[in-house]
């Protein structure tokens, strides 16, 4: 089946989902799945297998390191998230003044230094995180709860938002991150809540929170809930006024919607003022669409496919514990499954931050970096949708000449602010790339002739490493 | 009035669609299906033959772009009365500085005045303007209405997520295997060409190049020979593409604008006048979304506008008579609100003007004219949609690059041709 194929399913799921009447919600994201395209062919080692789904791959030396823990014991290790950080990540992130600075202090710095200190953030953690499940994690919200860092006022409050939200969060319950993305001003203000009144309600925020971050398009609900959400939220917004912290969350009454409201069957009574938005985050976090909904997404990201046994297992999971991300995780990431799913296609960050780790450079994730990964098609914070960037391979075609081109400028020592010194031998790149099954075999009559550096560039540039 | 009327009734028909629309669907479900079954059914498509070297170039102005003080109707009382502070002045205002002027087309309409590098074009019936088009979305938001149109539906819900422009590769009749036959200029690949396994993004030509020796290049096709994964297919695209970019003829020294459109025009023609398969280009101006200070003759609108005519005036001096056989599309996601705003701005808004330049082109201005008036106007006070967008496009796909599966790029589309291509 190639590439016509299926968009020819695509048009036929379109007519379908017509045919049966569905509601357009229900067919909005419905045509999207790609049947599964052919492969590289993988036969990969359990530690390079766990450093790539876990994290973002394998620095030398980890493979022996995992390799001596078993996967019980590292899976383990990197739930509980309590590695401490490499010193130069602290060091690092102490330098950026959108760390440093205090509320509003940080709308005293352009927007565009502003975004690209959020990006480096982003990179440096994901390089040198040691709990780099908690890392993956942290970008998995990030696209679960997409902000566009470049729509009016992002920028600044994303600043907050990536700490309070999403790295508080990370491994903890789906109920905490839902409420803290509902309250974050990042969030009301990119989806427009903070234009959300009484007798005028935006739905914006109301839609997306059901479809994309909660229940799923399939999740049962109606326009009319969308409506009547978006009432229960009427009033949730950014603080403007004079003389008040600025730019932190609000409620004001004053447009709040006070009348009842009858959201997936249950009313919420007149007079609930910010509780009605509050009991519908309840009402989402506990519902069974949302359950099924996370897990079918924590099982691409951790499966690379959507097997339905584990969905099950998954939502059975989050209903028993409450939404809890560990006891969700647990069982798969210790399973042989994980071992032997297929691969995925590494996005642009994905690419780099595992090329960076691979030759374990010394990098301040600076401008150099952050224009490769953008140019890639993947600059941190700037996918203007809310459903975060695409996880199909095909979206990222465009990337490959960029992903060559920083193999190149890596492992030739001419990536600005990023150092892999002397010992940056093709060693370590082997190490992690050598054990994927079938590259021995490739690469070794390839990179005769070629110089260490360029035979460096080589591993990073093969297909076997665009997957993880 | 003078504007040419088409009489199209399939926006209001859209409006309740209802039990039409589960037709289209199952039809279409059916075809499709009947398609799937049968490797036949490709080959049986694989027959078109297209006219020598078509080309259709998309610019999409990201942002809203304000249709009504790009082609202002001039002869509308009600367009001045709701923009005071904002209104492009009548050709014959001599209260105005003549650089303030409409630029007149036919007496109804005329261009803004930042415009006049293309009045010699529309002199010469190289160029159309279809007023009051759009998509049916009413979210008001740009991500929602540019995915509408990226994807080729009437709004942003339900449909396909893979472009329109992809699903026009991949139903196309006609052969063409160039490494560059889908190009589009800037970082990532838009959203119209999602999905299709052969188009390519690249920055820039000139920086389109491998940063590795030839040993580097020689082991990389080594690598990437085999494999049909959708990475290692998009490697062999892009090394087939690097050797064509190699062997490109320099670009024109013709006096392009330096801005990046300016420089994307310019590169576009560079590869239609090198004859390496291009058949869709995709640019992007974004800047369009004038909430506050947006000026009249001169100001934020006015420059993106002077930038944007300079740079097609030089597209079309530079490739002259090649020009028969490339169709300019210039569209925007959605107009802007009719009444200005207390910001000497204005609110998104809905229907806006497309744009149309080169081979084929109905010279004109086309409109079903909706009125400004304010019982005339939709939404919060929006310029009516009377034309779909997704005709246009389907009838440019048909006439230009003779593909006629206009349902399956246009899912739940009831093709209407307007008539402004042929």
């Amino acid at each position: 089946m190639d590439r016509r194929d299926v968009l020819k399913l695509g048009l036929a799921g379109a007519g379908i989902a017509a045919l049966g009447g569905c509601s357009p919600l229900a067919a909005r994201y419905a045509v999207q799945e790609d049947p599964a395209l052919p492969l590289p062919p993988r036969d990969v080692e359990p530690e390079v297998r766990l450093l790539n789904r876990l994290g973002f791959g394998g620095r030398p030396g980890d493979i022996a390191r995992v390799a001596a823990a078993g996967q019980g014991a590292f899976v383990a290790e990197q739930l509980a998230a309590e590695q401490k950080e490499d010193v130069r990540l602290d060091l690092l992130l102490a330098g950026l003044d959108i760390f440093s600075m205090k509320g509003d202090e940080i709308e005293d710095i352009h927007k565009e230094q502003v975004l690209f200190e959020l990006q480096r953030a982003d990179l440096l953690c994901a390089v040198y995180g040691r709990n780099q499940l908690f890392e993956r994690m942290t970008d998995f919200w990030l696209n679960h709860f997409n902000i566009y860092a470049l729509k009016t006022d992002s920028a600044f409050r994303l600043a907050g938002d990536t700490r309070k939200v999403v790295r508080a969060n990370a491994l903890g319950k789906f109920p905490d991150v839902l409420r803290a993305s509902a309250h974050s001003p990042a969030m009301l203000g990119y989806l427009d809540n903070t234009s959300n009144k009484s007798g005028v309600p935006n739905e914006n925020y109301a839609r997306e929170l059901m479809e994309l971050h909660t229940l799923g398009v399939h999740g049962g609900y109606t326009q009319r809930d969308v409506m009547e959400v978006a009432r229960c939220l009427t009033g949730w917004t950014v603080e403007d006024r004079f003389l008040h912290p600025r730019g932190q969350f609000r409620f004001n009454p004053d447009v709040h919607d006070a009348g009842s409201k009858e959201v997936l069957g249950q009313t919420i009574p007149a007079g609930g003022g910010q509780g009605d938005g509050e009991r519908v985050l309840d009402i989402l976090a506990k519902h069974p669409a949302t359950a099924k909904h996370l897990s079918t997404k924590l099982c691409r990201e951790f499966l690379g496919k959507e097997d339905p046994a584990w969905i099950d297992r998954m939502s059975s999971a989050y209903l028993a514990s409450g939404g809890d991300l560990r006891e969700m995780l647990r069982p798969l990431l210790t399973s042989q499954d994980l071992l032997t799913a297929p691969p995925i296609a590494k996005r642009p960050l994905d690419f780099v931050a595992s090329s960076l780790r691979a030759t374990n450079a010394n990098t301040d994730c600076g401008q150099a970096v952050v224009d490769h990964v953008t140019r890639m098609g993947q600059g941190p914070q700037l996918w203007p949708m809310p459903d975060g960037y695409p996880e199909k391979a095909a979206a990222w075609s465009g990337s490959m000449l960029g992903r060559w081109n920083f193999a190149l400028a890596l492992a030739g020592g001419k990536l600005a602010g990023t150092n892999i010194g002397m010992e940056a031998s093709r060693k370590p790149i082997e190490e992690i790339l050598g054990r994927h099954g079938g590259a021995d075999d490739l690469l070794g009559p390839t990179v005769n002739g070629l110089n260490t550096p360029e035979a460096a560039a080589l591993c990073l540039a093969s297909p076997e490493f665009q997957w993880r | 009035m003078k504007a040419e009327w088409w009489s199209c009734d399939d926006y209001a028909q859209s409006q309740k669609i209802s039990r039409r629309g589960l037709l289209v669907g199952s039809s279409l479900a059916l075809y499709t299906l009947a398609l799937k079954q049968s490797a036949l059914g490709q080959i049986a498509l694989r027959t078109g033959k297209q006219k020598e070297g078509e080309t259709v170039v998309i610019v999409f102005l990201r942002g809203g772009a304000d249709g009504l003080n790009i082609v202002v109707p001039h002869g509308e009382d009600a367009y001045y009365k709701a923009r005071p502070a904002l209104a492009i002045a009548r050709p014959n205002d001599a209260s105005a500085h003549k650089e303030d002027r409409t630029l007149d087309l036919n007496g109804f309409f005329g261009l803004h005045p930042a415009l006049a590098p293309l009045m010699p074009l529309y002199g010469e019936g190289q160029m159309a303007f279809i007023h009051a088009i759009g998509s049916m979305d009413e979210s008001h938001s740009h991500f929602e209405a540019m995915y509408a149109m990226e994807r080729g539906l009437a709004s942003s819900a339900p449909g396909d997520a893979s472009g329109w422009l992809a699903r026009h590769l991949i139903s196309s009749s006609v052969v063409n295997d160039s490494a560059l036959r889908a190009v589009a200029i800037g970082g990532t690949m838009p959203d119209s060409l999602r999905g299709a396994s052969n188009a390519l993004a690249l920055d820039s030509l000139d920086d389109f190049k491998l940063q590795g020796d030839a040993g580097f290049r020689a082991a990389l096709d080594k690598l990437y020979a085999n494999g049909g994964d959708p990475l290692t297919q998009a490697g062999r695209q892009t090394l087939k593409a690097l050797d064509k970019i190699q062997t490109l003829p320099a670009g024109s020294a013709s006096p392009y604008p330096q801005s990046d459109i300016g420089q994307g025009l310019r590169q576009v023609a560079q590869l239609i006048k090198s004859d390496v398969g291009l058949e869709v280009a995709c640019l992007d101006k974004s800047g369009w979304d004038t909430h506050v200070t947006q000026g009249r003759g001169t100001g934020i609108l006015a420059s993106q506008l002077d930038d944007i005519a300079k740079g097609l005036a030089a597209f079309a001096t530079d490739l002259g008579a090649r020009m028969k056989h490339v169709t300019v599309v210039a569209q925007t996601e959605f107009g802007r609100r009719v009444h200005e705003n207390d910001g000497f701005g204005t609110d998104h808004g809905h229907a806006s003007v497309m744009l149309l330049l080169g081979g084929g082109t109905v010279p004109g201005v086309h409109t079903k004219w909706p009125g400004l008036n304010d019982d005339q106007l939709s939404g919060p006070g929006d310029l009516q949609v009377t034309t779909d967008y997704r005709n246009v496009l389907a009838e440019i796909l048909a006439k230009r690059l003779q593909n006629k599966a206009s349902t399956q790029v246009f899912p739940g589309l009831q093709p209407t041709f307007p008539g402004f291509t042929a």
